[in-house]
């Protein structure tokens, strides 16, 4: 068996012990409202009443497709038409009826996934001033720091190199949306908290 | 087969490398077009161009096909970039390709729905030309001083020429000014009143050669991208450079720094002044340079500030200017009482770190490097502040020199190159000329070929920027004419100039606006001329370090935009039809060398037009092509060729040059350090020096174009800014620039990409601020000041990290206008408006 044959015997294996809630394994892993109880526990108590999408003033939180298996129908982001804008007052989890949403102590504490940035597309990783990522993160030399780097072959610049703290990156997806590579995709994205 | 532009943009630039590498570039790029085979067949057009936006002033390499821009990178053969661009040039391409461009005439049928783009219709050219033409003509006539330019920074050179030679010499009006008022005018009369030069001694290749930066109320790592680059270039190379970064809020910029110098409000002149004071009475001030080069001066102090309209003419409103010389003893004193710690108590910089900094300045083995944009020259003493900093530089003799000197970026990519060296000022003639000088005036009438005396007609200075707009809002302007601006956006206490306050007088004006998209400015005109944009023409910018570069045209305009120069000689000769100068017929006496007005075209296609009136503005620093100049440039000891501009085409081979531009056995060569006595061919003042200066003066440097060839250190005091919080408005609202959007956005925010990446304007505020007046991140709130209010959304993210009681925002966004609620108190010296202290106070909607 080679290396992805053996990730994929463990993915399987995973899904395997996460039936009693995951019925079917979705093909799209979705990016979860702030406070989403992790380990399973949203997906367990997630009513998928939509108060949550209600409630959410940017309306980022839409009602999950097919394409998200078991989480189909409960709310979801796509960060790069709507990011969560993480309220002071997180009015989202306020609206969660069964606490599928529990409470976070502020937006440094949410944890909706991790941004990962595509090197060979980001312009900044090509030298060009771009860095729109770091400049919208609403944790800004926190969760992206620059890391500044001599250019190669370049002896007059530098080249500023955006850099996720996986650690304290809180998954909101601002930078997604505001990135402005598009073709063929973001130059960066959120792998949301329950993606293996 | 298929490509994408993103493998395009690479394959491209690494082909442009190579050609770069190997010579062929220059000769690939030369005067005619480029052409060639993409990997996708067909042919493409490579043309040279400089960046449309910043003051950067980045080369870049234009690629179209059939009649399209395909792509935009970075020239690796201009000096200014080295081949690299910021995002915003990157996606250049999509500036010209919004959906909105203008591309026929609009007439306004119904003035009551002036400030709105409603109420136009089309109409051909020669009704709109006809029009604006015939409302020109008639205040003309009428009452000269009832009508006015407003121009810009970004008025390629040839234009702004033949603007400036139509307004002055065609109809005598100093009426004239630039958007550059609004930037860079403390900067040009910091220049004039300490060297009488209007110049950077220095260049962009001392951020190469600097062992210390110091930043003063400058964001360069968003306002000034690629130079901010090669900043951070020059500390990874050299861990022991040092950034000391004095500002009034954390910005970007800061988040580099070795150090930040947070002041309060106003307070740089306080802790410039105890840096001098710490150098001078310590006698760490470099004996040779002072004493080989400078003279010490004061001028009038307890100016008061430039509120109310009448304060030019008041008193000491029309003393500002008066200086008298002093010995450095009575400099000495005048500097004593600024210790560390009376700079500390009025700017809240620790005594210690202002100390640090005098220490650095004050070491003879250390090279400083000073940058500074809007924060000194937005300033209500911003000129003053301008000296300043000067002062510092010339006593420890670190300036003109590689890696020392005094550097004031510049916003716009020809604020340098048109609205300075051509002289779109209220005050100016081309080429550092004025119009108050007699000498200066028959220089100038000899160069247009005019009757002596034809110019002593508007000896008196005309309406500079703040005037314009005041005195058009009492009703007091019949006719407007703007291009390559965005005034209705860009202009401070737009409640007032856009009569949503008492003063209405904008409805009355007949307002002309040349424009490329619908801006909140042609919503207020009568006439929109539809503008062919960058590289659909050919044009020249100059930009911050005295380079001038071509942009060659790559695409045809739209629609029937039309050539912005087109529309200057289809007015002028309608306005001057049946005048006369000295016999002649007015219009073909001033642009009859490139204009067929008969024809209704150019004599010659764009490159020849531009090449003609460049080399007749040529003339005006090469005094010798012109018998009567050259006598007069003799006579009256004017030096002009001082700042000697090279032809035409030289520019388009070498991809831009520093001028002064000299001949040395055949070849043009640049200068990069003015003043510094070196190898002209290593881009020192050689020729310079040798022609008009002294040689073995301390340093190698010689101010040969300073009176007495000595700049000024002027002792200029502390003096606060023209309104302090109160409990009415306890908030200091400072505005400016962001990375993502040029100025207006008017051209940025066309821009898919740009426009997703920063699509609102918000307002950062302290948090501790934020929770005394109850908001939170995201909550709206109304800006309140005594000229206006905006509302606007309240940011905690920390892109900019204002102390308590300050709060920024940036003025790209017309729908959020913050210009509503600025200050147009201007600084008295230079009449630049003070756009980063208005007080306000703040409330949630």
């Amino acid at each position: 068996m080679n290396f992805s044959g053996i990730i994929a015997a463990c993915l399987a294996g995973a899904a395997a012990l996460k039936a009693v809630y995951d019925v079917a394994t979705p093909s799209v892993v979705p990016l979860l409202p702030p406070g989403a109880k992790p380990d399973g526990g949203f997906a367990s108590l997630c009513v998928k009443c939509g108060k949550c999408i209600e409630a959410c003033p940017y309306q980022a939180l839409h009602a999950a497709g097919a394409e998200a298996g078991a989480f189909a129908g409960a709310p979801c982001i796509d960060a790069r038409e709507q990011a969560c804008r993480l309220c002071a007052d997180f009015p989202c989890i306020k609206a969660c009826p069964t606490g599928a949403l529990e409470d976070v102590a502020s937006k440094a504490d949410v944890r909706m996934g991790v941004a990962v940035i595509n090197e060979e597309t980001c312009l900044s990783f090509q030298g060009m001033r771009c860095e729109v990522c770091y400049r919208v993160c609403p944790l800004i030399d926190e969760a992206i720091t620059i890391d500044y780097r001599k250019r190669e072959g370049d002896s007059l610049h530098a080249l500023f190199a955006p850099i996720i703290d996986e650690e304290r990156c809180v998954g909101c997806g601002l930078c997604v949306e505001r990135c402005v590579v598009s073709d063929p995709a973001p130059a960066i994205r959120i792998k949301p908290m329950n993606e293996e | 087969m298929e490509i994408s532009r993103r493998l395009f943009v690479k394959t491209t630039a690494v082909a442009l490398a190579s050609a770069a590498a190997a010579g062929t570039m220059s000769t690939m790029m030369g005067c005619s077009s480029g052409e060639v085979a993409p990997a996708d067949g067909g042919t493409t057009t490579k043309t040279l161009a400089v960046c449309r936006f910043c003051g950067c002033g980045c080369g870049v390499i234009v690629e179209s096909k059939d009649g399209k821009l395909i792509s935009v990178t970075g020239d690796p053969d201009n000096g200014s970039n080295r081949g690299l661009n910021c995002v915003k040039g990157y996606y250049l391409v999509g500036a010209l390709t919004g959906e909105d461009r203008l591309t026929k005439p609009l007439v306004r049928e119904d003035k009551n729905l002036k400030g709105t783009m409603e109420g136009f219709r089309e109409a051909t050219w020669e009704e709109a030309l006809d029009l604006v033409a015939s409302k020109l003509r008639e205040t003309w006539k009428n009452d000269k001083s009832r009508l006015a330019f407003w121009g810009s920074g970004q008025q390629p050179i040839v234009e702004g020429y033949c603007q400036a030679k139509f307004w002055k010499a065609g109809l005598l009006s100093n009426n004239i000014d630039p958007n550059a008022r609004l930037c860079m005018a403390s900067a040009v009369v910091g220049f004039m009143n300490v060297f009488q030069t209007d110049e950077p001694a220095g260049c962009y290749a001392d951020i190469d050669e600097t062992d210390v930066f110091v930043t003063w109320g400058a964001n360069m790592a968003e306002a000034h991208p690629m130079l901010y680059s090669r900043l951070t270039a020059r500390k990874l190379d050299n861990p022991d450079v040092l950034h000391y970064d004095l500002t009034t809020l954390v910005t970007r910029t800061s988040a580099t720094a070795t150090k930040v110098l947070r002041f309060n409000p106003g307070a740089d002149l306080a802790i410039a002044n105890a840096i001098a004071n710490y150098i001078v009475s310590n006698k760490l001030y470099d004996e040779a340079f002072v004493n080989d080069h400078l003279q010490f001066k004061q001028g009038t102090e307890n100016i008061g500030n430039a509120t109310a309209d009448d304060y030019d003419v008041t008193e000491p409103g029309n003393t500002v200017d008066a200086t008298t010389s002093i010995t450095l003893e009575e400099y000495a004193a005048r500097l004593a009482p600024y210790t560390f710690e009376y700079a500390s108590e009025i700017s809240g910089v620790p005594a210690a770190d202002i100390e640090e900094l005098a220490k650095v300045f004050a070491d003879p083995n250390k090279k400083v490097l000073s940058l500074w944009t809007m924060g000194v020259n937005q300033h209500n003493r911003g000129t003053w502040m301008n000296h300043c900093i000067y002062n510092i530089h010339l006593l420890t003799g670190k300036y003109a020199m590689p890696g020392n000197g005094a550097f004031s970026l510049t916003g716009q990519p020809t604020a340098c190159g048109t609205a300075r060296e051509v002289g779109t000022f209220c005050h100016r003639l081309p080429a550092d000329l004025v119009v108050a000088n007699e000498a200066h005036r028959r220089y100038s009438e000899a160069v247009w070929n005019l009757p002596e005396g034809y110019l002593d007609a508007i000896q008196k200075p005309g309406f500079h920027t703040v005037k314009m707009f005041r005195e058009l809002s009492k009703g007091n302007i019949d006719f407007l004419w703007s291009a390559h601006n965005n005034w209705a956006v860009s202009m401070p206490n737009l409640t007032r100039f856009l009569g949503r306050g008492d003063k209405q007088g904008i409805f009355d004006a007949f307002i002309c606006v040349s424009e490329v998209y619908p801006t909140l400015s042609t919503a207020y005109a009568d006439v929109v001329l539809p503008a062919a944009m960058w590289v659909e023409r050919e044009g020249a910018f100059g930009n911050g370090e005295r380079r001038t570069a071509i942009f060659e045209k790559a695409i045809d305009p739209p629609g029937e935009a039309k050539w912005d120069l087109w529309m200057l000689m289809e007015i002028a000769k309608r306005v001057l039809e049946g005048e006369t100068i000295d016999g002649v017929d007015a219009f073909d006496h001033l642009f009859g060398f490139i204009y067929d007005k008969e024809a209704g075209d150019f004599l010659g296609d764009q490159r020849e037009t531009c090449r003609t009136a460049w080399e007749e503005y040529r003339t005006f620093s090469n005094p010798w092509l012109n018998e009567r100049a050259n006598a007069i440039n003799e006579s009256a000891g004017l030096k002009m060729d001082a700042k000697q501009l090279a032809p035409y085409d030289v520019y388009l081979e070498k991809h831009g040059l520093l001028w002064p531009v000299r001949e040395v056995e055949g070849e043009w060569l640049e200068t990069s350090w003015r003043f510094c006595d070196g190898e002209q061919a290593d881009g020192f003042d050689q020729v310079g020096v040798a022609t008009h200066g002294s040689q073995d003066l301390a340093k190698g440097i010689s101010f040969y174009k300073s009176a007495n060839q000595r700049p000024s250190v002027v002792f200029r005091p502390w003096e606060p800014p023209a309104e302090t919080p109160s409990e009415e408005y306890p908030f200091w609202f400072c505005t400016g620039r962001l990375l993502e959007h040029w100025h207006t956005g008017s051209m940025t925010r066309r821009v898919a990409e740009l426009d997703r990446a920063l699509p609102e304007a918000l307002l950062d505020m302290n948090p501790a601020d934020c929770e005394k007046l109850g908001v939170v991140d995201g909550d709206m709130v109304r800006v309140k000041s005594r000229f206006g209010e905006v509302e606007i959304k309240v940011s905690t993210a920390g892109r900019t990290q204002p102390p308590e009681g300050l709060v920024f925002a940036p003025f790209f966004a017309e729908e959020t206008l913050v210009n509503l609620a600025v200050q147009d108190t201007y600084c008295p010296l230079s009449k630049e408006p003070d756009f980063k202290k208005t007080t306000v106070s703040i409330e949630k909607i």
